[in-house]
């Protein structure tokens, strides 16, 4: 332990041989009975001070938590010595609360062991490291404290809550495997697709009787759309976010997003892989079942806004990062000119991409006086062009504002797919 | 200690009432500054004040030095205590209490030791210089006692 001596004693150690001094120069006993109390104070002072024999330990009841959930972090100290006086402080993450007085002080008698439990609230999602924990002991007057870092580090991971959502957004083309998304091909399924004429080799429960009848000269088959899976990439613009004091910002919003989204795709029995498109560029091959929503989740809470200059483009990413005939659901601020250019250029290559404009205008408070109210009116403006020119693209871009469901912005741009033709050569 | 200083000297009492107004003016600075460094000059300006009553005073020796030392412990203690919680930190009561009864008990010891001092210096043939020993010998009789009886609550 590190010992720390108050300044106190060496002052009382000071005044009492100023007094002293005094009484010699000024020949008055009384300076010197005035200097007797500090001398005292400052032996008393060097006579109590004893390194306390501190053990401590730092355990969390889980390792894993939901956003607003709650964990407890039970503390136990223990001192073979005792000690007058203990402060212990367990160091938080922004985005965890205590509930309780945090720091404490306390006081150990000898052999005592005193156990304090620290209820965490978890205002945000992340992953975090707890501990070790910081001690100081006081001797009894404070002239002597003893400082050291006790305890292991706890890990700890809070994942982001996921909203419920009531439809997902289904992709043009669907993939080889059996999944639930209904499919264009025609094949064996159970929705219902065309009518055709009877070839050799087709199964008799599949003739259309009553079209047959009704034809006449031959029989008449059913054929179905096949339930197949789809590929999903989720497309995170990585590289800004905007963010307020009170209520997160663009980048908890698209975090939230991609987990509610990966959540159900994956449920779906779809493919789902992940893309981090920012300063640190980083990726996930589609996958599909838990394991790879755990992956997906883990990786989101590892991701953070780092600055970067540097010149990107999808050229970087992977082939199998981004499969054919994907799904490409992108959830972006659209502040980046590099992820704006990475997303024309992935439409360009023909995938089916979907932007989900993360707005930063609520987060933007401009200041009162007319030029930054033009500029904050130029700036939107600007931001309607950019728009336009993803819709002119083919790409159905929607804007999601904070406080509105994911359900809003994915029912749009269903609505834009249902009307929205894919020109083919 | 400011009004027994001051009441001891009339003739004097502005003066000695100035030095101690600067004294506890620099005291409240300190605790509202939270400038720990400058609690010993503050000490130092109001022990001043009780020096200068003590001085015009002429002979005689004043007995109630052992109170007034023991005001300026506490004094020092208490700044030094508020000096201490500047840091919002949540304390349970039994810190307080011992607290508390450890700067009794360094008072009571104090006011007692300075009171020896006081005693030692009546005392027929003594000098200044004999004074002076007597102080720090009653200070360390003190400080072993204190050590050995720590010691023996150790053991």
């Amino acid at each position: 332990m590190t010992r720390i001596v108050s300044p106190r004693l060496a002052a009382y150690v000071g005044l009492a041989a100023i007094g002293l001094l005094a009484g010699l120069v000024f020949g008055r006993v009384e300076l010197i009975a005035l200097a007797a109390p500090f001398a005292l104070a400052a032996v008393a002072g060097s006579a109590f001070a004893r390194e306390p024999d501190l053990r401590a330990t730092l355990v969390l009841d889980r390792e894993r938590a939901l956003e607003g959930e709650e964990v407890t972090a039970t503390i136990e100290l223990s001192s073979a010595s005792g000690a007058d006086r203990v402060d212990v402080l367990l160091q938080l993450p922004r985005a965890l609360h205590a509930e309780k007085p945090n720091p404490l002080a306390f006081r150990l008698a000898p052999a005592e062991t005193r156990s304090l439990e620290l209820p965490l609230r978890c205002a945000r999602f992340g992953a975090f490291v707890l501990g070790p924990l910081l001690v100081r002991s006081h001797d009894r007057l404070g002239f002597n404290r003893w400082e050291t870092r006790l305890g292991e580090r706890e890990p700890l991971r809070v994942y982001p809550t996921v909203e419920t959502l009531h439809a997902l957004l289904a992709p043009y083309e669907t993939q080889a495997y059996v999944g639930n998304q209904v499919s264009r091909a025609k094949s064996e399924g159970v929705e219902f697709a065309d009518i055709r004429d009877w070839t050799p080799g087709d199964r008799v429960r599949k003739i259309n009787w009553r079209a047959s009848a009704r034809r006449g000269g031959g029989l008449l088959v059913n054929e179905q759309h096949p339930e197949r899976n789809t590929d999903v990439v989720l497309f995170l613009d990585t590289f800004v976010d905007v963010e307020s004091e009170d209520h997160g910002g663009t980048f908890d919003m698209t975090v939230r997003a991609a987990t509610s989204l990966a959540h159900l795709y994956l449920q779906r029995k779809d493919r789902v892989g992940l893309v981090s498109f920012g300063g640190y560029l980083s990726w996930l091959m589609p996958a599909s079942g838990t394991q790879q929503l755990y992956r997906i989740v883990d990786s989101l809470l590892q991701m953070n806004i780092v600055l970067s200059f540097a010149s990107k483009g999808v050229d970087v990413l992977p082939p199998r990062a981004l499969p054919p005939k994907a799904l490409v659901l992108a959830l972006s601020p659209l502040l980046d000119s590099r992820s704006t250019a990475a997303l024309l250029d992935l439409r360009a290559r023909g995938f089916d991409l979907v932007v989900v404009e993360v707005s930063p205008v609520p987060f933007v408070r401009p200041d009162r006086d007319e030029l930054s109210d033009l500029s904050y009116r130029l700036w939107k403006l600007t931001r309607d062009s950019l728009r336009a020119r993803y819709e002119q693209a083919g790409v159905p871009v929607v804007e999601w504002i904070d406080g509105v469901p994911l359900n809003v912005p994915l029912e749009e741009v269903a609505a834009f797919k249902r009307y929205a033709r894919t020109a083919r050569a | 200690m400011l009004t027994y200083s001051a009441s001891k000297e009339p003739d004097f009492a502005s003066l000695i009432a100035g030095i101690g107004a600067v004294g506890a003016v620099l005291l409240m600075f300190v605790l509202a500054r939270r400038m720990d460094q400058l609690l010993p000059w503050a000490l130092i300006v109001l022990g001043s004040a009780y020096t200068v009553s003590l001085v015009v005073h002429g002979s005689g020796i004043d007995g109630g030095a052992p109170l007034v030392a023991a005001g300026l412990l506490i004094c020092a203690e208490l700044a030094a205590w508020s000096l201490d919680e500047q840091h919002a930190i949540a304390t349970e009561r039994p810190v307080v209490v011992a607290r508390a009864t450890a700067l009794g008990a360094l008072v009571a010891v104090s006011t007692a030791a300075a009171a020896l001092v006081i005693a030692a210096s009546l005392a027929p043939g003594s000098g200044l210089a004999w004074t002076v020993l007597g102080a720090a010998a009653s200070v360390l009789v003190v400080a072993l006692v204190v050590r050995l009886a720590h010691r023996t609550a150790q053991a």
